[in-house]
């Protein structure tokens, strides 16, 4: 039987052991991210936690430099976004976050706070992922249940002009304003089409 | 759906850290007392993390790796638990505050103290204790002001704002807010206009769809 971490709907604390399941059945290169992260959080496995950096890491260089960081910055904030997971691991559940989502909500709030210069981070709670304060609403689990991958699916069938000024928005980090100076648009047509954007995606995921 | 619905642009501003420091509070705040603008950020989140996913990958340097796998033997840095001033204890208030820099309250007015929370120097942010049943006065608005109510209930012409409602009011509204009967109120105000020159936020700050 393989064994899939995943399945495991308790409490993170009763996992079951994975080192000796792992043994038998998979290699760690063959597990989820998720089970990765799991593995990190429960057994501090190193060698989970080194795949994770790899298969990660190089997408969070090339994704922070289209942000205008410099290659060492976008390296070094990738390493902190890592160090972050290898040190939050165990506030992550997959119930609430695919890993991929996971790591960018890391990373997105890495950059924002060092884009202010604050003078000391953030410190990332528990509650900065998901709210002790909040029940998940039916919407909010349509949305939870969400893979980055089947999101993708979605934003392909967008509407070219809508996929492009979505793009610019959440992967080139450009604000309204700087988008309709790129494309040439008033700044009212990229609003509207962002909004439409967000409203088919909205529509896709069933919220 | 939310009684008092919020711009997405909004939401979408405060998700790239288009907001000012003040701002940012205030939203993060109303994010840990609203589960649908929480699922819209979650949204975004996962709409970022499909581009990360399918993005490019590019290559490291050649230590990265014996780099990080040295950085997670270090000792993690002791996490302070931030505890809140004494005038705040035994509210029931979102944790992200705790992270605040509260000053000391001081009295406004007759029913009223202040605490101002030390933020960028961006505008103003602070905490606002008004107590039951008073009318604020008329005032004009002469940048965008976000209030979050944290305890009580504010009437205003949107209709009735509690606890984790949100109100945004722009340059040029005036108002005269008046606080609930029952118990006094709490909120969580910054008005301020952006920091990040980037950012078109009085512009992409509408009023609430509803009112």
């Amino acid at each position: 039987m393989m064994f899939n971490p995943l399945a495991h709907t308790g409490p993170l604390n009763q996992m079951p052991d994975l080192t000796s399941s792992m043994s038998e059945t998979m290699s760690v290169d063959d597990m989820s991210s998720e089970a990765l992260i799991l593995s990190v959080a429960n057994l501090r496995s190193r060698d989970a936690y080194k795949l994770l950096f790899m298969r990660y890491a190089p997408k969070l260089k090339s994704f922070l430099m289209s942000k205008s960081l410099s290659a060492a910055e976008a390296e070094d904030m990738a390493q902190d976004t890592l160090l972050a997971v290898w040190r939050k691991a165990h506030y992550f559940d997959p119930q609430k976050a695919s890993a991929s989502t996971w790591i960018y909500t890391i990373a997105r709030n890495l950059r924002i706070d060092r884009a202010r210069k604050e003078g000391r981070a953030k410190i990332l709670t528990e509650d900065d992922f998901y709210p002790s304060t909040l029940q998940v609403t039916a919407d909010e689990q349509m949305i939870l249940n969400q893979s980055a991958n089947e999101l993708s699916d979605h934003i392909q069938s967008l509407q070219p002009d809508q996929k492009d000024v979505l793009r610019k928005f959440f992967y080139e980090d450009l604000s309204h304003s700087q988008i309709a100076q790129c494309l040439n648009l008033p700044l009212g047509t990229v609003k509207s089409r962002l909004r439409l954007a967000m409203i088919r995606l909205r529509s896709l995921v069933g919220v | 759906m939310h009684p008092h619905h919020i711009d997405e642009n909004v939401l979408l501003d405060f998700h790239q850290g288009h907001l000012s420091q003040g701002q940012t509070l205030v939203m993060a705040c109303h994010l840990q007392m609203c589960a649908d603008c929480h699922a819209l950020i979650h949204l975004f989140d996962t709409i970022g993390a499909s581009y990360l996913e399918h993005g490019e990958s590019l290559s490291l340097s050649e230590e990265a790796l014996d780099l990080a796998l040295a950085r997670i033997e270090r000792p993690e840095p002791v996490e302070t638990i931030a505890v809140l001033p004494a005038f705040l204890q035994g509210f029931k208030l979102p944790p992200r505050l705790s992270q605040a820099r509260i000053k000391p309250r001081y009295w406004a007015a007759p029913g009223v103290w202040m605490a101002p929370i030390d933020t960028d120097g961006v505008g103003k942010t602070y905490l606002m204790n008004v107590k039951r049943g008073m009318n604020m006065p008329l005032h004009d608005h002469r940048d965008t002001e976000m209030t979050l109510v944290l305890k009580g209930k504010i009437a205003d012409y949107g209709g009735e704002f509690k606890p984790g409602d949100l109100c945004i009011r722009q340059a040029g509204d005036h108002h005269s807010p008046s606080i609930g009967e029952d118990e006094d109120c709490l909120c969580l105000i910054s008005s301020s206009a952006a920091i990040i020159p980037k950012t078109l936020l009085g512009k992409c700050l509408q009023p609430f769809a509803r009112i």
